[in-house]
């Protein structure tokens, strides 16, 4: 048999059984809890309050008629990619990974130009092994080793 | 009467290239996407945007979705709030460079449906609350967000956002506790909650 509750709920398990997300075996005393405990049960009506005005955000209204333009955009997209079948996918795949690649470098300039010149010395480190270059031009490795120790 | 198409049956024939089967998809989320992303972006000509280029990123990675993993709903809110969370980004970044369009356009934006007839004080209260909590939800961390977003307004469970996310449940059950008690916090400032 369980031993009654000595302590209070915390606001989190009161939140998450108002919300039925408390963990399994509990509800039951929780709700029994609060029957006898008048602190918890005005918190658990606070999170209920309050849960209660956060649903009330209501999303303003779009018209249909926007709803059918946008719907006509999209199936006529959606029939150019699939014009080609699989083939029209991929590039669209392609095309829809660079999009988010120029989107990231976008909004982190800073790594992306870091992730550049990471790509660079290391291409520059294979094309001076994989071609020798360091034979045919002398300073190629020292460039790289500059490339190396700034970045 | 022909019975509605489930969601895995319209996905099979999405992929086939039936445009019937992806008009259909539209009509049945295109609110529940564009409610979702409006929350997270708070601009109403972006978020129509952004509902948009959701779906155009939904057929063109619809084979990445696995029903094993996930309900279809699930997947999808999870690829429209991430979408806006990237449009959002972005947005912020422009108002922060150039805030006189932040001030010119916001307050014509937050305005509810129907707001010039609402007069009586319960209703002001009830939009100075709401304008509270849109204020909050946008300074939330993106993961509190998320979870905040999907579980008050989408229904989605808590294990759900947490298999989504792939995250653990205590992770979102914390981060919903956080994000909750931040309007909490702003609407007792203003005497909101009793």
């Amino acid at each position: 048999m369980r031993r009654p509750r000595t302590r209070h709920y915390t606001e989190e398990e009161l939140l998450l059984h108002f919300l039925g997300e408390e963990t399994p075996g509990v509800k039951a005393e929780i709700a029994a809890h609060l029957l006898e405990c008048g602190e918890c049960d005005a918190i658990f009506a606070e999170y209920g309050d309050l849960v209660g005005k956060i649903q009330a955000w209501a999303v303003p209204e779009v018209p249909d008629l926007i709803w059918q333009a946008q719907k006509t955009r999209l199936l006529a997209q959606y029939r150019q990619d699939y014009a080609g079948g699989r083939r029209g996918g991929m590039i669209s795949s392609f095309l829809g990974i660079l999009q988010s690649a120029w989107n990231y470098a976008l909004e982190n300039p800073l790594p992306t130009l870091a992730y550049i010149a990471v790509a660079i010395a290391f291409a520059l480190e294979r094309t001076i092994s994989t071609f020798r270059l360091d034979r045919i031009l002398p300073g190629a490795s020292e460039v790289f080793e500059i490339l190396r120790q700034v970045f | 009467m022909v019975s509605p198409q489930s969601d895995e049956d319209l996905v099979a024939n999405i992929l086939k290239g039936e445009e019937d089967a992806f008009s259909q998809l539209h009509d049945r989320y295109r609110h529940r996407i564009h409610s979702t992303v409006y929350r997270i972006i708070q601009d109403a000509a972006e978020a129509q945007d952004a509902t948009q280029e959701v779906f155009v990123k939904l057929y063109r990675s619809l084979s990445d979705w696995d029903a094993r993993k996930a309900r279809f709903s699930t997947w999808l809110y999870r690829l429209a709030a991430n979408h806006a969370i990237d449009r959002w980004r972005v947005r912020r970044r422009r108002l922060e460079t150039q805030p006189s369009e932040a001030s010119d356009r916001e307050p014509a934006q937050e305005r509810p449906v129907g707001d010039a007839i609402l007069t009586p004080y319960g209703a002001l209260e009830k939009k100075e609350s709401i304008e509270l909590i849109r204020r909050c939800v946008d300074d939330l961390p993106e993961l509190q967000k998320k979870v905040f977003l999907l579980r008050y307004f989408q229904d989605l469970k808590l294990d759900e956002i947490a298999d989504m996310e792939d995250c653990s449940l205590g992770t979102v059950k914390t981060s919903l506790f956080r994000a909750t008690q931040a309007v909490r916090r702003a609407v007792r400032r203003t005497g909101g909650v009793r």
